[in-house]
């Protein structure tokens, strides 16, 4: 290992360390995040770091729950599964290492601004579901999808966005049980557009949508395979 | 750690709740809520918010069960590690709608808070293990940085603000702290 490779592993090892000890801004730590996505080392390095500093997890006295907070949890569980898709999704969603470990815990959570984000405003009077799309190193929202359920959906750009040459935007979804997400087609940036959700099962609460960059006339494979540019969860909404 | 949580199969709870088993996560929270209550109570500090928390990590734990990886660490850890950072995701992001991010950090540096002061002679125990002894190694300074920020979701700002030090010191202490332990652990 040279000099400056030696420093790179210092760097990473302390980015690691400090994602897991707390220390770095919001903002920081959704870089992180996003980047366990698809570097190893560093996932193996925060791996390490949460098994090194889980003990200390003992200093907390416990505290009891209020009684409703284990019913509260029940309802949110989502409905059996209804949609189940044989082959090699569950094996591909595995090996991009999607949902592992703290990766889980932060993409997860971030269900949570979305939820905040609709308490104000539009969101309340429109019936159905609310996702909020975000780009995965940034807080600022950049595209509102918006369901009923008659089964259309509307995606409306809050961003103006351009796409390089040869490249497209895709759109997706995974619902909490689905064995791996399924394309809504290919979106035009900074357009409103409306897609239909016929095919699909019903929506459920926390179901995944996200805009993935692929080749011009979309994924080759028929799942995502580019990076993805905007993440975010449905939310229901009562009317 | 409680008996309670030495004989639970934490593995086995996870691969009930990824087959679809509701009293699985139910075993799991009867068993840990109120220590994961703990750990996101001393993180996020509001009751409520950390009820929430709660509640979202034990979702998250149920549809992510499937994804659990017990070749990359312990099912224990895997679900104390989801419930934290939520809390911290939580902490940071209600910080960031106060203020602007970073100017966190240079404010809380001025604030020269005292509600811990004098605390920081921190009490470990026996069942920290390694880490207690490589934790024991450390300066004062540098051991209290990291429990504050690890147990109590500090930022470098909020530790400068109880150990009365300045910010470029909290954060060397907290780098230098990390290399140590890495170094002494390992």
């Amino acid at each position: 290992m040279n000099q400056s490779q030696a420093e790179d592993l210092a760097e990473l090892q302390d980015l690691a360390g400090q994602y897991v000890l707390g220390t770095l801004s919001l903002q920081r730590r959704q870089q992180v995040e996003q980047r366990m996505l698809t570097e190893v080392a560093l996932r193996d390095l925060v791996d390490a770091w949460e098994q090194r500093l889980h003990p200390l997890t003992a200093l907390a006295e416990p505290q009891h729950a209020s009684s409703g907070l284990w019913p509260r949890i029940e309802r949110s569980l989502p409905a059996p599964p209804r949609v189940r898709r044989a082959g090699g999704w569950q094996a591909w969603w595995n090996n991009l290492n999607f949902w592992r470990w703290t990766t889980a815990a932060g993409l997860a959570c971030s269900a949570l601004l979305v939820a905040v984000m609709l308490q104000g405003g539009q969101a309340r009077r429109a019936p159905g579901y609310m996702v909020v799309l975000v780009a995965p190193r940034d807080t600022v929202p950049a595209w509102v999808v918006q369901t009923s359920s008659r089964g259309q959906l509307s995606l409306m750009p809050l961003t103006s966005a351009s796409v390089p040459e040869q490249k497209a935007l895709q759109f997706w979804t995974k619902g909490q049980d689905w064995a791996g997400p399924v394309s809504l087609g290919l979106v035009k940036p900074g357009r409103a557009q409306s897609i239909g959700l016929d095919k699909l099962p019903p929506l459920q609460p926390n179901q995944l949508f996200e805009i993935t960059l692929e080749p011009s006339n979309g994924s080759q494979t028929g799942k995502p395979s580019g990076p993805i540019l905007y993440i975010g969860r449905a939310v229901k909404v009562t009317s | 750690m409680p008996d309670d949580t030495l004989s639970f199969d934490y593995e086995a709870a996870l691969g009930a709740c990824a087959a679809g088993d509701r009293r699985a996560l139910e075993r799991l929270y009867q068993n840990d809520s109120r220590y994961l209550l703990g750990v996101a109570l001393r993180i996020v500090r509001h009751r409520a918010v950390a009820e929430d928390v709660l509640h979202d990590a034990f979702v998250s734990i149920w549809n992510r069960a499937a994804s659990f990886d017990p070749q990359r660490g312990a099912a224990k850890g895997w679900i104390y590690s989801v419930v934290r950072h939520c809390a911290l995701n939580n902490v940071r992001a209600s910080q960031r709608e106060l203020l602007g991010g970073d100017e966190l950090d240079d404010i809380a540096d001025e604030q020269g808070g005292d509600d811990h002061a004098g605390s920081h002679a921190m009490e470990l125990n026996a069942s920290l293990g390694k880490l207690d002894d490589c934790l024991a190694h450390l300066s004062e300074v540098k051991r209290a940085s990291i429990v504050y920020a690890y147990v109590d979701g500090c930022t470098h700002g909020e530790i400068a603000a109880r150990l009365k030090a300045p910010l470029g010191s909290v954060k060397a202490w907290i780098k230098r702290g990390l290399a140590a332990l890495r170094e002494c652990m390992t």
